[in-house]
C-alpha cells in the first residue's frame, strides 16, 4: 500500500471526487428566512382550549421540565400557563391530557425581547402566537430524485 | 524583556533522567478537544503522557434521574447523547420494560429497528464528519454533517422533533412513521452509500488522510479488551462484540447483518468500522423497512391495557402516555443494554414502588473508551491527536453525563 | 507642470500591482469559498451582494476585522508582536513588486539589474517563514510556539526543493533576466520541464500553508499556531491577508517561470506609453495566469486534509529533493541536447 503508484492514484481519485462535486454540487441549503423547510411533524407551541380543561393538572406533574404552573382562574379552577424558557416541546403535556385541552401546533420559530414575555398564562396560551412575518417565504421540501437531495418548492 | 517571565522553558519540568517535557493544556477551549481536557506532556513531538480532565459538561444525570417520574426521565437521558437520542432512550425503556414485565409490539419492534439504526447512522456520520474537521478535511465534515441534516429531516418525519425525538417509550414507540417515510428512507438510504463512497475516496483513502490515520494510536486486542473498549474501539482492535448480537435485544436476530471488525487496531481500522457499520445499517433499515407491518399497535398489550378505551383505539397511530403516568415501578431492578454508535449503552434501573426510580445506574461507551483513548494516546505524536481522539468518536456530554 | 509623471511606467506598475493583487485576493478568496461551498453540499457566500453571488463578502469581512480592537496580550513581546504581520505582508508582497509585470512595466528600471531582482523576490518570499517565526516566538503562548517550531521545520522540506527548481529553470533558460525568460519560453516552462513545476507547485503549497500542508497553522492541535493570539487587523495582515499575498507572489514567480509570464504567441507590444493598450493586455494576461495558478491552491482546501509534520518532512527529503534534482538533470541534459 504504500508504493508511490497508490499514492499517485489516490490523490488523484480524491482530486477527481472534489473536481466531480465542483461541476455537479449537491446542494441541500435552505435560505431560511426566505425558505422553509416543511417537515410532516413538527412539535412546537402548545396551545390551550380553557374551556375544555378539567384542571386536573396532570400536564403540570409530567413535565420533565416544570415548565408549567397551574394559574387560578375566577372560576375557581386552574389553568395551565407554560414558560417557554424552560419548555423542551416534549408535548408530553398535550398526550397526557385527559380532556383534550392541550392541543399541539407546528409553530417553532419562538424569540422573545425579555425573559418575562417567555412565560404565557393560559389567557396567552388560548390563540397561537402572532409570528410576524418579515420576509415573505415559500415553502420547500427535500426529496430524492435519482438517489440525489433536491429541495423543491412545495405547491401552496 | 524579563527573562524568568518570558518564555516556555519555565514551562518544561526536569522530570529527571535528563527527560524534559512541555506540558500542553489541550481543552476545554479548543477548536478539536471538545468540552474535556487532557493535559498532554509532550517530549520533543512524542506524546509521553496524557491525563484526561472530564467533567465540564457533568449533569448529574443518575441523580437526576431518582428525582423524578420514570416517563419523565426520558426526554433527559435522550439529552446524554443527543446524536444517539433513540439507542439511549431505547436502553432505558428496556430496563423499564424488564422492571415492570411489559411486552413490546411486533411493529413496535420494527419501527425500533429501523430508528435505532437511523441513530447509528446518524451518530457515525456526526463522528466520521468531526473526525474528517479534526484531521483538516472541511469537506469530511460538511458531507457528514449534510447527510445528518438529511437524517434528522427523518426524525422530524417520525417524532415531530429534529434532534430531540422523546419517541421510545416502554413498550413500544410514541407516534407510527407517515406513509411518506418509507419512501423517503429508501431514497435517503440510497444517497447515502454513495456519498460515504465519496466520503472514503476524499478523506480516508486519499493518501494524506491515510497516512494521518494508520499506524496511528494502535491498540492490541489484548488491551482493547483489557481496558474495556467498546463499540468501534472495541471493533477496530478485532474484538468481535456487538451487543447486537451479545444480547439479541430487538428483532436483530432475525435480520441478516454482519458485525463489522477490523485487525488494525489504529485509528484508520476504527474508521472503516464505521463505514462499514452505515453500510451495515443501511441494510439492516432496508430489510425492516419491507418487512415492518403498516398496521398493528404501537405499544405492546400489557402497555395498551393501561390505556384508557378511547385512546387504545388511537393505538396504531399514536400513543398517549396517560397510561404511562399512573404505573409505579414496583419493588426489583431491570437492566438495558443497547449497542448505540460509539459502543455498549447501559441501563439499571431500581424500583421501590414509588412512581421514581430508586436508582438510576448508567454507563456509557465514551466514559468506558477514555481509558483505551489515554493509552492510544500516549506514544504517538502530537498531530496525531486529533486523528486518535476523532477516531473513537469520543463525546464529552455522554461521557460526564 | 509637467503631466508626464501619469505615464510613467513605475507608476503605473506600482498602482496596477496594488489593485490588481487587491482584486485577485478577493477573487481569490470568493472563489476558494465559493468552490469549497460547492463540493460541500452548500453556497457560501450569498447574503452580502447576492447579485454577484456574495463576491464582496470578503470586504465584509476585512471591514469586520479591522474595527475589532486589537488585543495585545501581557505576556506577548510588544515590538514584535505588533509589527510581525507588516514584516509579514511587506516581505510577502514586496517580493513580486520586484518582478516585472509586462516588458516595460517594471519597478526596477535599469535592465541590467532584473536579474538580481529576480533572484532577490525569491530570497524575499523565503523570508517570510522567518516573519511567521518571530510572529509564533513573540506570542509567548504555547500554541504560538509549537507552530513557529513547526513553520521553522518545514521550511527545511521545502527551501531546498523549491530552489533546486528554481535552478532548474534558469540552467534551461540560461539566463535570469525575467524578459529573456519569457522570450526564451517557445513552449510553456511547465511543459518543458514539468518536474521543475510539479516541485515548484508543491513547494509553494508547503510554503504558504496551503492544504495538504497547514501544519504550522493547523487548528487540530495547536489551534492556528501562530496566529493564535491575533485579532482584529494583526490578523488580516498575517494569516488571513498575509498568507495569501505570499500565495499570490509564488503563483507570480511561477506564472513568470513556467506558464509563459506575459507572453502572448505572435504579439509584440510597442514601447510604453505609446502602446498602453498592448502593455495592460499583457499584463492582464500575465495576473490572469497568476489568478488561475492561486485558484488551483484554493480548491485544494476542498479535496485534502492536513498531512503530518513527520510525513511532511519525509516528503520534502525523499520525495521533493529528488524530484528536484532530477528537474536540474532533465535540465542539464535539454540544454546538452540543444532545446
Amino acid at each position: 500500500m504504500t508504493s508511490v503508484g497508490y499514492i499517485v492514484k489516490a490523490t488523484i481519485d480524491a482530486l477527481r471526487v472534489a473536481a466531480r462535486n465542483f461541476v455537479k454540487p449537491e446542494r441541500i441549503t435552505v435560505y431560511y428566512p426566505y425558505e422553509k423547510l416543511e417537515y410532516v411533524r413538527m412539535r412546537g407551541w402548545i396551545g390551550l382550549w380553557t374551556e375544555k380543561c378539567t384542571s386536573c393538572m396532570l400536564c403540570a406533574r409530567i413535565c420533565p421540565t416544570n415548565a408549567i404552573k397551574m394559574y387560578p382562574a375566577p372560576n375557581a379552577k386552574r389553568y395551565p400557563g407554560v414558560d417557554y424558557g424552560r419548555c423542551i416541546m416534549c408535548h408530553f403535556c398535550i398526550d397526557i391530557c385527559p380532556a383534550d385541552a392541550l392541543y399541539p401546533t407546528d409553530i417553532k420559530e419562538l424569540a422573545w425581547y425579555n425573559y418575562r414575555e417567555m412565560i404565557y398564562t393560559p389567557d396567552m396560551e388560548r390563540e397561537p402566537p402572532k409570528v410576524e412575518e418579515t420576509y415573505k417565504y415559500v415553502k420547500v421540501s427535500i426529496k430524492y430524485e435519482n438517489g440525489i437531495p433536491r429541495k423543491i418548492e412545495t405547491v401552496k | 524583556m524579563r527573562e524568568e517571565s518570558y518564555g516556555l522553558v519555565l514551562g518544561e519540568r526536569d522530570l529527571g533522567a535528563g527527560r524534559r517535557v512541555l506540558d500542553i493544556f489541550w481543552g476545554p477551549q479548543h477548536p478539536t478537544s471538545g468540552h474535556t481536557r487532557f493535559i498532554v506532556e509532550v517530549d520533543g513531538d512524542i506524546v509521553v503522557n496524557v491525563t484526561p480532565d472530564p467533567g465540564y459538561v457533568h449533569r448529574t444525570m443518575e441523580k437526576l434521574g431518582e428525582t423524578r417520574h420514570w416517563i419523565q426521565n426520558i426526554p433527559l437521558f435522550e439529552r446524554l447523547s443527543l446524536p444517539d437520542a433513540i439507542n439511549v432512550t431505547w436502553a432505558y425503556a428496556l430496563a423499564v420494560e424488564k422492571l415492570l414485565k411489559y411486552d413490546v409490539s411486533p411493529r413496535a419492534q420494527y419501527l425500533r429497528v429501523i430508528m435505532g439504526e437511523l441513530s447509528r447512522i446518524s451518530t457515525h456520520l456526526y463522528d466520521l464528519g468531526l473526525h474528517g474537521i479534526m484531521i483538516g478535511s472541511s469537506t469530511g465534515f460538511m458531507w457528514g454533517y449534510g447527510l445528518r441534516e438529511l437524517l434528522v429531516h427523518l426524525w422530524a418525519m417520525v417524532s415531530g422533533s429534529r434532534t430531540t425525538p422523546t419517541w421510545v417509550v416502554p413498550g413500544g414507540v410514541r407516534t407510527a412513521p407517515p406513509d411518506a417515510f418509507y419512501e423517503q428512507t429508501k431514497g435517503f438510504l440510497q444517497y447515502l452509500e454513495k456519498k460515504i463512497d465519496e466520503f472514503v475516496r476524499v478523506v480516508v483513502k486519499n493518501p494524506v488522510g491515510f497516512y494521518r490515520l494508520k499506524d496511528v494510536g494502535y491498540l492490541s486486542k489484548e488491551e482493547a479488551a483489557r481496558l474495556m473498549a467498546t463499540g468501534p474501539g472495541a471493533r477496530g482492535s478485532g474484538v468481535a462484540w456487538d451487543a447486537r448480537k451479545a444480547y439479541k435485544y430487538g428483532i436483530y436476530d432475525e435480520l441478516e447483518w454482519d458485525i463489522c471488525v477490523e485487525d488494525g487496531g489504529d485509528s484508520l481500522a476504527r474508521t472503516m468500522v464505521r463505514i462499514c457499520e452505515i453500510k451495515q445499517s443501511a441494510g439492516i433499515i432496508r430489510q425492516a423497512l419491507d418487512r415492518a407491518p403498516r398496521e398493528g399497535s404501537l405499544v405492546g398489550d400489557a402497555a395498551l391495557h393501561r390505556l384508557p378505551p378511547k385512546l387504545r383505539e388511537k393505538a396504531n397511530e399514536y400513543v398517549k402516555l396517560s397510561g404511562f403516568f399512573v404505573v409505579m415501578l414496583p419493588q426489583g431492578e431491570g437492566t438495558g443494554i443497547t449497542e448505540g454508535g460509539r459502543g455498549r449503552y447501559y441501563f439499571h434501573v431500581f424500583g421501590d414502588g414509588s412512581e421514581k426510580p430508586y436508582r438510576v445506574r448508567i454507563s456509557t461507551p465514551s466514559w468506558q473508551n477514555l481509558r483505551p483513548m489515554i493509552k492510544a494516546f500516549i506514544g504517538s505524536r502530537l498531530m496525531d491527536l486529533p486523528a486518535i481522539y476523532g477516531s473513537f468518536g469520543y463525546f464529552p456530554p455522554e461521557q460526564d453525563r | 507642470m509637467d503631466w508626464g509623471f501619469l505615464f510613467s511606467a513605475r507608476l503605473w506598475f506600482f498602482v496596477l500591482m496594488f489593485a490588481a493583487s487587491g482584486i485577485v485576493l478577493l477573487t481569490v478568496v470568493w472563489f476558494e469559498r465559493k468552490a469549497a461551498a460547492r463540493v460541500q453540499m452548500r453556497v457560501g457566500p450569498y447574503h452580502v451582494s447576492p447579485q454577484l453571488g456574495g463576491y464582496l463578502q470578503l470586504l465584509a469581512d476585512a471591514f469586520k476585522f479591522i474595527i475589532s480592537e486589537p488585543i495585545v496580550h501581557k505576556g506577548a513581546y510588544r515590538l514584535l508582536f505588533m509589527w510581525g504581520p507588516a514584516i509579514f505582508v511587506t516581505l510577502a508582497f514586496g517580493a513580486s513588486l520586484l518582478i516585472p509585470l509586462t516588458p516595460e512595466l517594471r519597478l526596477i528600471r535599469d535592465v541590467n539589474l532584473l536579474p538580481y531582482g529576480l533572484v532577490f523576490s525569491l530570497v524575499v518570499l523565503l523570508l517570510v517563514s522567518i516573519a511567521i517565526v518571530l510572529i509564533g516566538w513573540s506570542a509567548n503562548n504555547k500554541f504560538a510556539y509549537i507552530g513557529a517550531a513547526r513553520e521553522a521545520l518545514i521550511v527545511t522540506a521545502y527551501e531546498l526543493p523549491l530552489l533546486l527548481s528554481f535552478l532548474a529553470m534558469v540552467i534551461l533558460y540560461g539566463t535570469l533576466n525575467p524578459i529573456e525568460i519569457v522570450e526564451r519560453q517557445w513552449l510553456a516552462g511547465a511543459l518543458l520541464n514539468p518536474l521543475a513545476f510539479l516541485v515548484f507547485i508543491i513547494a509553494t503549497a508547503m510554503a504558504t500553508a496551503k492544504f495538504p500542508f497547514e501544519i504550522a497553522d493547523y487548528e487540530g492541535d495547536v489551534a492556528t499556531g501562530p496566529y493564535s493570539d491575533y485579532g482584529g487587523i494583526f490578523l488580516v495582515l498575517s494569516f488571513a491577508g498575509g498568507a495569501y499575498y505570499a500565495t499570490f507572489s509564488y503563483s507570480f514567480l511561477a506564472t513568470l517561470l513556467f506558464l509563459g509570464g506575459w507572453g502572448i504567441p505572435n504579439f509584440a507590444v510597442g514601447s510604453w506609453p505609446q502602446d498602453m493598450l498592448g502593455h495592460l493586455l499583457l499584463a492582464g494576461w500575465f495576473l490572469l495566469k497568476t489568478t488561475i495558478l492561486m485558484m488551483f491552491f484554493a480548491f485544494l482546501r476542498a479535496a485534502m486534509p492536513v498531512l503530518r509534520l513527520d510525513h511532511t518532512l519525509l516528503f520534502g527529503w525523499r520525495g521533493l529533493l529528488v524530484l528536484s534534482i532530477l528537474a536540474v538533470v532533465w535540465s542539464v541534459v535539454l540544454k546538452f541536447v540543444g532545446i
